[in-house]
């Protein structure tokens, strides 16, 4: 319990955070203003708007980097500036552990929750349904704490973690064919389609927008399963890295 | 040119830089075509972004300098000023000219359509000076290196998509189109137009110059500042 009380600390650490608020609250609202002012009036044969669908893909494709904020306060305070504090406090070193991920998390989320409602009530972007939306956001953002505290606990240098999450949010947005086409054979397909949490979180928003709720499901639990198999994962590397 | 071997050695010595200035590059060669847009593959587009990151990569060496009193040092040797920054600025110069070559002749032998691949280096050498210079007067402003980077990174963003790499200028509302000319990238796109569909001489130096003008201003604002 006594954990508890030092998630207040962790919570205004993150808000005061001003790097991580420019890159991952204020780049995102400009570039998503700038691509509206330059598609407001441009509408498909269909009559869709192609920016709503870049709007969404943005707001989502920046919870890839959700992981970067844990994974930093991890470091510090278990491997590097704190980490013998840490050994006197009269708390269980693995809850701590775990508030640090939950806050960098929800932090990630609510930062999420801030572009949808700036997209929608500024931009024109139909979130369809919310709950859903934020859902999947929430899952976008556990995946990528879980995957980056992977990388802090089983690569020897942090530099070469932060690099390698950096590779894991940029790689799955190229993959997704955001940047340029990617070339036609088995494994591209694979990691352009189910084999891609960007995708299939999109999958997943689009489906509940077309009320079509098992395919809605289905993505959402493909990143379930990925993000419980991660997490043990996570665990077992952890309290290696931890003893 | 002590300083000038040096800084060679060192932005070369990091692994994150040596993939940034020489795998990164490598692989623009080989992305495909775009259809009906961008009109150079999209390596080529591309390219003109990652300058901008490479640039402030090699910049950041000069902060670093400034940031641990490496300059307060130099201050009080046998140095002026004016050579170490000249000297730092010339091997990243060389640096970079070396990518662009390798990015473009590779593109050449690797098959892509360039049209005319020697005015595109051209090109590309005019641009990177007016990143280079950008970089510089950007580090010139900061202490802390994280806070550079990333907002430059942040800066860089928003270049790319106001200057038309990520969406041709063609598309945006006229009063944004107007204000797109403040930005390097813009004239890159421009230059880059010129060059697949050709035009009067006149004009592929004028995009020229504007980026040699931007080079010398922030080269100016950027050589200011000594020490912190």
């Amino acid at each position: 319990m006594r954990v508890l009380s030092t998630v207040k600390f962790t919570a205004l650490r993150m808000i005061r955070n001003y790097i991580v608020l420019l890159l991952l609250l204020v780049v995102p609202i400009v570039l998503i203003s700038v691509f509206a002012i330059i598609l407001s009036d441009t509408v498909t044969e269909s009559g869709e708007r192609p920016l709503h669908g870049i709007a969404k893909i943005m707001v989502v494709s920046f919870q890839l980097f959700a992981g970067s904020i844990v994974m930093s306060y991890i470091q510090h305070e278990f491997f590097t500036a704190h980490k013998m504090r840490l050994g006197v406090l009269p708390f269980r070193k693995e809850l701590y552990a775990f508030s640090i991920m939950m806050c960098g998390t929800v932090f990630s989320i609510l930062l999420g929750v801030a572009l949808m409602t700036y997209s929608q009530f500024v931009l024109g972007v139909p979130w369809g349904n919310w709950a859903w939306s934020i859902y999947v956001i929430a899952l976008m953002s556990v995946l990528s704490s879980t995957v980056c505290l992977i990388f802090t606990f089983s690569v020897r240098n942090f530099k070469l973690a932060e690099r390698l999450s950096e590779v894991y949010g940029v790689g799955f947005i190229a993959l997704a064919g955001l940047f340029f086409p990617m070339p036609n054979n088995a494994f591209f397909d694979f990691m352009g389609s189910y084999g891609n949490p960007l995708v299939l979180s999109m999958l997943s928003i689009q489906a509940m927008e077309q009320s079509d709720a098992g395919e809605a499901w289905f993505t959402a639990n493909i990143l379930l399963g990925a993000i419980v198999l991660l997490f043990l994962l996570m665990l077992a590397l952890g309290r290696r890295k931890m003893a | 040119m002590t300083v000038f071997q040096f800084v060679l050695k060192r932005s070369f010595r990091n692994v994150t830089n040596l993939i940034f200035l020489t795998l990164f590059p490598a692989a623009c060669i080989f992305l495909p075509q775009g259809d009906p847009w961008p009109l150079l593959p999209y390596g080529y587009q591309f390219f003109g972004i990652l300058l901008l990151f490479v640039s402030i990569r090699l910049t950041l060496n000069i902060q670093a300098d400034r940031a641990t009193g490496v300059m307060k040092r130099l201050s009080v040797a046998p140095l002026s000023h004016f050579r170490y920054l000249s000297q730092n600025l010339l091997a990243y110069l060389l640096i970079i000219a070396a990518q662009c070559t390798l990015v473009v002749y590779g593109g050449v032998l690797y098959g892509q359509p360039l049209y005319q691949p020697f005015l595109l280096l051209i090109l590309y050498i005019s641009y990177s000076l007016a990143a280079l210079a950008v970089a510089l007067a950007w580090v010139s402003f900061f202490r802390n290196k994280d806070v550079a980077f990333f907002g430059f990174v942040s800066l860089v963003f928003l270049v790319a998509v106001l200057g038309g790499l990520m969406i041709p200028v063609s598309m945006f509302p006229e009063w944004l189109a107007r204000i797109a000319v403040l930005f390097p990238t813009y004239w890159l796109a421009e230059g880059q137009n010129w060059i697949v569909f050709g035009g009067k001489s006149g004009e592929f130096l004028f995009v020229n110059v504007i980026l040699w003008i931007y080079a010398i201003v922030f080269m100016i604002i950027g050589s200011m500042r000594k020490i912190h």
